[in-house]
């Protein structure tokens, strides 16, 4: 029996090669986001380890919202320095600056736009991690040094001039030396310029304060006994830990930072697989209805309906590990083209080497296997269903047998054994595998017959119905397309099924866009209806916790013909108390200035009104609508917050406007307040409006002349201007998701390709006696090309019709009430419908040569 | 035997336990079928019957040997080289063994599908049309291989056929029209199963 699956999986080579690819591909995107992730993270924890190498104990500040958020932290004083001094057992103590900044070359060109860029200070030789591959470390005030990675990347040599523009400054400095860190040509791929400390420290807006402090114990006393002594001498508001916590933490935060890359692509491998699946079942439908003979032969010789679906099962058992096995290999090939992806985009991670692990090894072979197997287990299911005197006669129909209990309890066991598998696969994060695999056990367990003759039967009538629309005007074109439309509804659940692996990923692709469509319609109603000024004053690629310099209002507001700018500054809260536990926790929160925001943007007030921004004061708080429906909160409520320096403050409810534009986060309070108590010294963004009758070309250029002058990392936009980047926002990320769909479209495209092949096989007698009745090879070829395209359309039509539903029921459901504006990008559905078309056009060139090369007289001779 | 549309093989479907009769009841080596389920019928055929098809039915994947031995496969049973030797000499095709069936003519075939039949020492092999499609020179040899195993080897065979050559090898004629048994009696010459033929329609 081994040797009949053996066998048989080898004669069926070129079915097994393009099924096995499908797998394959799918694996390789999910071994190659392993291998990927991976190799970033362990780049990242060979850096943060060499980095601490010199040191014994390091002191940041607390950062009581978690290392994520995006806030401002107080620095720490020179005095907090100078008490660490004295503490017995340091053997030397120093201070660094690291904050973000932005960069720009002597042409004014911005470095690193999509990475995050930071000044950091010359330490001590003891501690510095920098040496200079060029030149040397700065030691004058005009000299910056520049990482390698960066400076190979934009060109720049010793001598030329480099601008820092920091917190609250700009400065021009002269590139004196190319530095590496550690042995690393980047700093775990930022862009790093570094300054003397005085220098670090002003373009900073730090003087006299320090990011971190850096402490070298004597040697006869430990790290750890070190951290002690300090700790005790230390605030709460600051964090003492030992070198290897320190390298630990830093790994940690930039593990769960990437977890979020790591999930976005593994999201596509699921998609992928899933296609995959829809392939491996047809092509096993189709093999196990030719095979028909065969099993009824092997039953007739006694073989048991359990051997014939184990046979099956293990010929897709060793397609599934086979494909997984190749996909794992193509996964470590992938891996650095994704990483270019990534490049091009404009994102640098560093990649040194690449990390295989184990987990990355069965985590892919038992996700292409389990995914294979039980695609391919109704088809096997139905091969056992052949009788026995199936051997003996031909086109017998299968035998339908009534559910029994014996049947119901396999279903059972299946999804038990999907339930473990979830259990296992959540020890390699697999969530997602999980979840791919039950939505496939449900395809395979839709076992209420009723409910699932009705989904089959409605869903190859529509498809026939689709068909017969496509074909018509084929039909004109004579018999070739009269035939191809014929064909494709000869067997409508075939043609349903590899037209369905299509039409998920234009489904996809069509949900993207016109999700993005809508957010970008979105963006422009809410934001005519919120912005009553006239510029916005604001970072395009802000990183991090560092918008804009808070001293831009002043230097514009010189200007004459304008009337107002007012600051908007970010920040984050901890609710602690006062609220529901659904209310509780980190929240986003917007300062503004109360006695200017009002007259430049519109809030729709739910209790309150513009005047209640005047009382918000230093103990007052707006909440967003948003935030508070379905929670307790109300006016005169009080809330506990802590903030990011560690303070814990009381805000009373004032007032609850709802925001279209989304500038407000779950709660608004004044400017003043979160420079104080959240020491946030940068503002997000400048709203300005115009002296009533100035036209915008007098100001705006003489706005951008200030900003152009000391703070280059700002940009003024109109109210279009601003619509015009965020949709250049979301075009970028749609570029992204349109690349890692290809993908699943692809895959798609092997199986019209095993498909067409398949019944090409099948119809060899028919081709034969078409061929010879006459028809042309060409004939032959453009019949196959047209039932592809069919075949392909189907998918296209019926993929951008899921897709509108899809898109439909998601924003009713989830975006209800938000002002999510729904519109469908026409123009990118019919280029869609076409590449449909085209792709179809593409899978058919190949087996349209085979159907083409058909032997007449073999043909007629197989039976 | 009988013309075409007789019941000869639905009758033979219903003796194998291939199909159910509507009502009476099958013995097949003292098993009453009636009462098995599809398992049970299924390890019958596995232990005591045997095919041979008109259309060969090999699998065009396994070598000859593989096709003679699949039965003993497919029930996890060890081969008797022995046993199996003296098969390969019956049926003379030794040196084919490692041959595809595309490779073998179709008297070949059919010798590895009597060979397979045989194997696993059915109590009963049941032919269906075996030289259905074969010439006369390979049609006699077939005939001469399943006589053979009858008077050698004391196997039982049941035949389904309409070719009155074939017929006039069994010991036994059963002769069906429009589903009813109109003949059971001791074998004939094929002259004298031509006459009763022609008597009959």
């Amino acid at each position: 029996m081994w040797a009949v699956v053996v066998r048989g999986f080898f004669s069926r080579k070129l079915r097994a090669v393009l099924t096995g690819i499908a797998v394959a591909l799918g694996v390789a995107l999910m071994s190659g986001t392993y291998i990927l992730t991976d190799t970033i993270n362990s780049s990242f924890a060979a850096l943060f380890t060499a980095g601490e190498q010199n040191r014994s104990v390091v002191i940041v500040p607390h950062q009581g919202l978690g290392t994520n958020a995006a806030v401002q932290t107080a620095p720490i004083s020179e005095a907090t320095l100078q008490k660490v001094r004295t503490v017995p057992g340091v053997a030397q103590a120093d201070g660094e600056v690291l904050s973000t900044v932005a960069l720009f070359d002597a042409r004014g060109t911005r470095l690193n736009k999509l990475a995050p860029n930071l000044v950091s200070s010359v330490l001590p030789t003891r501690f510095e991690n920098f040496s200079p591959v060029l030149g040397s470390l700065p030691t004058t005030p005009t000299a910056v040094a520049i990482d390698q990675a960066t400076a190979q990347r934009y060109g720049l040599k010793v001598g030329q001039r480099l601008r820092v523009a920091g917190s609250s400054v700009s400065a021009t400095y002269r590139i004196a030396g190319i530095v590496k860190y550690v042995s690393s040509a980047s700093f775990g791929g930022a862009g790093i310029a570094l300054l003397i400390p005085a220098q670090a420290q002003r373009i900073a807006d730090e003087p006299g304060a320090w990011d971190e402090l850096i402490v070298a114990a004597v040697p006869s006393v430990s790290a750890k006994t070190l951290q002690a002594r300090i700790r005790a001498v230390l605030p709460a508001t600051l964090d003492v830990r030992t070198a290897a916590e320190q390298a630990a933490t830093q790994t940690s935060n930039l593990k769960s930072d990437l977890s979020f890359l790591r999930t976005f692509l593994l999201v596509f491998a699921y998609v992928a697989l899933f296609v995959g699946a829809f392939i491996i079942f047809n092509t096993f439908s189709i093999t196990v209805a030719q095979r028909t003979r065969e099993f009824g032969l092997l039953r007739t010789l006694g073989a048991t309906r359990g051997q014939v679906v184990r046979s099956v099962v293990a010929e897709g058992a060793m397609l599934g590990l086979g494909g997984s096995a190749v996909g794992l290999l193509a996964g470590i090939g992938l891996a650095p083209a994704l990483d270019q992806l990534f490049k091009a985009f404009g994102a640098n991670l560093p990649d040194s080497g690449t990390v295989l692990e184990f987990r990355t090894v069965w985590v892919s072979l038992l996700a292409g296997t389990a995914v294979t197997v039980l695609a391919g287990l109704p088809p096997a299911l139905r091969a056992s269903r052949v009788t026995p005197i199936a051997a003996m006669r031909e086109g017998v129909p299968l035998e339908r047998k009534p559910r029994s209990v014996r049947r119901r309890r396999t279903v059972l066991v299946v999804v038990l054994a999907l339930l473990l598998l979830r259990v296992v696969l959540a020890a390699g994060s697999g969530a997602g595998i999980a979840t791919i695999l039950i939505v496939v056990a449900i395809g395979v367990s839709i076992r209420v017959p009723q409910v699932r003759a009705r989904i089959k039967a409605g869903f190859s009538a529509l498809v026939v119905l689709v068909a017969r629309a496509l074909a018509r005007p084929l039909a004109w074109r004579g018999i070739t397309g009269r035939l191809a439309g014929d064909n494709t509804v000869r067997h409508p659940g075939r043609t349903a099924v590899t037209a369905a692996a299509l039409m998920i990923g234009v489904a996809l692709v069509s949900f993207v866009s016109i999700f993005a469509a809508g957010l970008k319609a979105s963006i422009n109603k809410d934001i005519n209806s919120s912005f009553a000024g006239n510029l916005v004053v604001l970072d395009p690629n802000a990183a991090g916790n560092v918008g804009i310099p808070a001293t831009i209002p002043t230097a514009i507001r010189r200007l004459p013909g304008i009337k107002q700018v007012t600051e908007v500054a970010f920040t984050e809260g901890k609710v602690l108390a006062g609220a529901d536990t659904a209310a509780l926790g980190t929240q986003p929160i917007t300062a503004i200035e109360p006695n200017g925001f009002s007259q430049v943007y519109r809030l729709q007030w739910d209790r309150g009104s513009n005047a209640t921004l005047d009382s918000l004061g230093s103990t007052g708080t707006v909440l967003n609508k948003a935030y508070v429906s379905g929670t307790n909160l109300a006016v005169g409520k009080t809330l506990t917050v802590q903030t990011p320096s560690g303070q814990v403050i009381r805000l009373i409810v004032r007032g609850i406007a709802s925001d279209k534009a989304g500038l407000l986060g779950s709660m608004a309070i004044s400017l003043s307040l979160a420079r104080s108590a959240f020491s946030q010294r940068s503002d997000g963004i400048d709203l300005i409006s115009y002296e009533p009758g100035v036209p915008n070309s007098q100001i705006q250029p003489a706005v951008n002349r200030i900003l152009e002058a000391g703070f280059p990392q700002a940009e003024s936009q109109t109210a279009k201007q601003y619509e015009a980047s965020q949709a250049a926002k979301v075009n970028t990320l749609l570029t992204l998701i349109y690349v890692l769909l290809a993908l699943s479209v692809i895959i798609s495209l092997f199986g019209i390709v095993n498909t067409l092949v398949l019944s090409i096989f099948e119809r060899r007698r028919e081709l034969g006696m078409l061929r010879a009745i006459g028809t042309s090879r060409r004939q032959v070829r453009q019949m196959i090309r047209y039932e592809s395209i069919i075949t392909a359309l189907i998918g296209g039509v019926l993929g951008i019709f899921f897709g509108i539903v899809i898109a439909l029921i998601l924003t009713a459901a989830t975006l209800s009430g938000s002002g999510f504006v729904f519109s469908i990008p026409v123009g990118t559905l019919i280029i869609l419908f076409v590449l449909s078309g085209v792709a179809g056009l593409i899978a058919a060139a190949w087996p349209a040569r085979r159907a083409a090369r058909v032997n007449i007289l073999e043909a007629l001779a197989t039976q | 035997m009988g013309p075409s549309g007789s019941g000869k093989s639905t009758l033979m479907h219903i003796l194998a336990g291939l199909d159910r009769p509507t009502s009476g009841t099958v013995t097949l080596d003292g098993i009453e079928l009636g009462t098995l389920d599809d398992k049970a019928l299924t390890l019958l055929r596995r232990e005591k019957v045997g095919f041979i098809f008109q259309t060969f039915n090999l699998l065009p994947i396994l070598d000859a040997r593989e096709n003679i031995l699949l039965p003993l496969s497919i029930a996890g049973r060890s081969v008797d080289q022995a046993w199996f030797d003296q098969l390969i000499d019956a049926v003379g095709i030794g040196d084919r063994l490692h041959h595809r069936p595309a490779q073998l003519s179709g008297g070949q075939q059919q010798r590895v599908a009597v060979a397979r039949a045989l194997v696993s020492r059915p109590a009963v092999v049941f032919a269906d049309e075996p030289t259905g499609n074969l010439d006369s020179a390979a049609s006699g040899e077939v005939l001469e291989l399943l006589r053979r195993a009858v008077d050698d080897l004391g196997q039982t065979v049941v035949m389904v056929t309409h070719d009155a050559h074939a017929a006039a090898h069994a010991n036994r004629l059963i002769v069906l029209a429009d589903g009813r048994i109109v003949r059971d009696g001791a074998a004939l010459d094929t002259d004298g199963i031509l006459d009763l033929m022609k008597s009959l329609s």
